[in-house]
């Protein structure tokens, strides 16, 4: 018996997000340069995508069970399966009601606070993407974490779990502004929540790590073909969110305007140069060749 | 909620290695900027006051004096060298809400304080996640990643926060963030809900700052301003998260020592990886660094394995989101020209811009505009590079 079968097994949880797809030729702009959401298609974020691969990760060195949440409408069920087919999850639950539309980050951490707690076992970790590739504020993380009452790690770009003493040791990479990079090496008792890096990339080492890859990855396109029995549905009455928290009522941030960003003042005054035209590239180039050799004498 | 409640603008300090960082100047002089106006407008002794945590900060607290606080509250602990979530959260929210530091602050506002008014971070690694915790602490609104912000009174008729009738929210923070595409502009407001049947106050108004939009004020060696200790109350289980190691790493992308940048934007979706290719091609000829807008490090486009882990990496972002550069010449190949690329670059001695749309912003801040496709100029451009250097050799 290996160590991972004796302990209390690891409960996680990851919280991931629908989100309109933009890589190139997916995504539609509107005639004035704004995205065009209804043209959108939609798919599982990639920074949710990393954290499911976080918590996949769990399951094959440590046996850890994974619960997928999301808030979304009823449609977000496709990225439950598919993130059910990423990491053989066990259990998948969609967050949705009507009350819950409208939320800025503070009213969507209750509703996920609250989806979490009503999962059926106690989460030791929970795994969340760096930031929403649409909202890209990176709050709703470390809001829910803070609602949950667990230590929150961000910027984690790997992590180890001790089953004995029930701590996690993890990697952050913190960059700090007009300095340098550090990356610092935290230790910290369960439960925790962690948002994972996006240079986040498990590493399976060992045969039998990847035996068990394999293994959960062949039942994971089982349970995925399956994946409604593994689905539950709630709404805000389910898991007790208290509609004064949520939805637009307990939003404090609306979006008061939107426009575009004027055009500032020329900075510069451009020489437009006909790209087609060889003499006139030819005069460009000496001119940036002699700059960069005088600048060399300098 | 009366009006008295809410008073003064926090600016969370961020420090590293015993030097505050540009940005945290950056937003004590917007902030400075902003008080300036709104004590002849409103109420005249509302002030900037910085918090500042830290293990041995020294000087630190009279240089923010210099740069524009009325009044810096010190918390000065060996637990709070290097920043832990937890406990940092804890502090920061402790000092938002005593009151015993704000009639150290202003005696005048002390009897109704509550919360302050405006809290300003920074939208860094740190910040960001700061500004998060503590404004679920202490319940209120926050909004990320801010360029712009105007202080004024709006008159608003909202179906949940006025329950549908017009309202004037005074002395309001209007925190504009620009969109992912760079060309739109947010407005965000928090607002406290006035409408009867969920009523609740939001304060305080709270954003994350962009480094590098704003400008600091000139440092005034002779201004004056109050030093407040604050000593926090840890949770001895918070204390059990632990710092065991901490490196510094040197970016592997090096911009400084490249006297030549090309960077390349949305712009060669056409063909990816051919055009990235001949950005290579160009850079090798000019010995210089190869940068990218920050939408290309969302890998946006289906290229080589090698293109892909070499060229669309964040440590490449030229940008607010990414490194600032100032080379002696700056090629922008396919960028449009968003600010927030602009603003990592504008530096630059020489710029020089290839892109077929003569409308693209990029046309406004730079030297020399190259209007073509990249396939067609930089194929010229290497030519003539070559040619040219060869004349010199011979």
């Amino acid at each position: 018996m290996t160590l991972k079968n004796q302990m209390d097994p690891i409960n996680t949880a990851v919280i991931v997000k629908l989100e309109p797809d933009f890589s190139e030729g997916n995504v539609s702009y509107n005639p004035d340069g704004t995205l065009n959401r209804a043209e959108t298609k939609n798919i599982l974020g990639p920074h949710s995508a990393i954290a499911v691969s976080a918590a996949f990760y769990a399951k094959v060195k440590y046996g850890a069970k994974i619960a997928i949440g999301t808030m979304g409408p009823p449609m977000a069920e496709s990225i439950l399966q598919q993130a059910q087919l990423m990491s053989n999850a066990d259990e998948l639950y969609l967050y949705s009601d009507r009350i819950f539309a409208g939320a800025d980050t503070l009213a969507t951490a209750e509703v996920l606070k609250a989806g979490i707690q009503k999962m059926q076992k106690k989460i030791d970790i929970v795994f969340s993407g760096h930031r929403a590739s649409d909202g890209e504020t990176g709050q709703t993380g470390p809001q829910t974490a803070w609602k949950l009452g667990m230590t929150f790690l961000g910027h984690v770009i790997d992590y180890e779990i001790n089953l004995e003493s029930r701590t996690v040791r993890a990697k952050r990479l913190v960059r700090i502004q007009g300095v340098y990079d550090v990356v610092e090496e935290v230790e910290s008792p369960l439960p925790v929540f962690i948002a994972i890096d996006p240079s986040y990339k498990p590493k399976f080492n060992t045969v039998s790590q990847r035996l068990d890859y394999e293994k959960y990855q062949k039942e994971a396109v089982k349970r995925a073909q399956d994946f409604k029995q593994y689905l539950k549905v709630f709404n805000a009455a389910q898991i007790e969110a208290d509609p004064k928290f949520i939805g637009i009522s307990g939003s404090p941030t609306i979006v008061y305007k939107v426009e575009r960003i004027p055009k500032g003042k020329a900075t510069r005054q451009a020489k437009v140069i006909d790209g087609s035209n060889k003499e006139q590239i030819r005069e460009v180039v000496t001119r940036l060749l002699q700059a960069l050799s005088t600048m060399a004498i300098k | 909620m009366t009006e008295g409640d809410y008073r003064h603008v926090y600016v969370v300090i961020e420090h590293e290695d015993g030097k505050i960082l540009q940005v945290s100047l950056e937003m004590l002089g917007e902030a400075r900027r902003i008080l300036n106006d709104f004590n002849k407008r409103y109420s005249s002794k509302e002030k900037v006051v910085a918090v500042l945590l830290g293990y041995n900060m020294n000087e630190i607290p009279k240089t923010l004096i210099q740069h524009g606080a009325d009044a810096v509250i010190c918390a000065d602990n060996p637990e709070l060298k290097y920043i832990r979530n937890t406990i940092y959260t804890k502090a920061i929210s402790q000092i938002a809400l005593d009151r015993d530091i704000a009639a150290e602050i202003e005696p005048e506002y002390a009897v109704q304080f509550k919360r302050p008014r405006y809290m300003f971070f920074t939208a860094d690694s740190i910040g960001r996640h700061l500004s998060a915790t503590v404004l679920a602490h202490l319940e209120s609104g926050l909004a990320s990643d801010i360029n712009k912000l105007v202080v004024a009174d709006i008159q608003l008729t909202h179906q949940n926060k006025t329950g549908g009738k017009p309202l004037i929210y005074e002395k309001t923070l209007e925190m504009y963030r620009p969109d992912f595409s760079g060309f739109l502009w947010t407005t965000i407001l928090c607002l406290d809900n006035r409408n009867p049947s969920i009523q609740r106050d939001y304060h305080p108004q709270a954003c994350s700052i962009i480094p590098g939009v704003f400008e600091t004020i000139q440092p005034d060696s002779n201004r004056d301003g109050k030093i407040i200790k604050y000593v926090p109350k840890f949770d001895e289980q918070d204390l059990k998260v632990k710092i065991i190691d901490r490196k510094i790493i040197k970016s592997e992308i090096d911009f400084d020592g490249h006297k030549t940048i090309v960077s390349f934007g949305r712009g060669v979706k056409d063909s990816p990886e051919q055009n990235i290719r001949l950005v290579e091609q160009l850079a090798t000829e000019l010995d210089a660094q190869i940068g990218i807008t920050l939408p290309l490090s969302k890998r946006p486009f289906s290229v080589s394995q090698t293109i892909d882990s070499t060229y669309l990496i964040p440590d490449r972002v030229i940008g607010t989101s990414g490194r600032k550069v100032s080379p002696k010449l700056y090629i922008a190949v396919g960028v449009s020209g968003a600010m927030q690329h602009i603003a990592g670059m504008k530096e630059s001695e020489i710029i020089i811009a290839i892109n077929p749309d003569e409308n693209a912003l990029i046309k406004d801040e730079c030297d020399v505009f190259i209007k073509g496709r990249m396939e067609d100029v930089i194929p010229v451009i290497i030519e003539e590079i070559k040619r040219q250097k060869q004349d010199v050799k011979t």
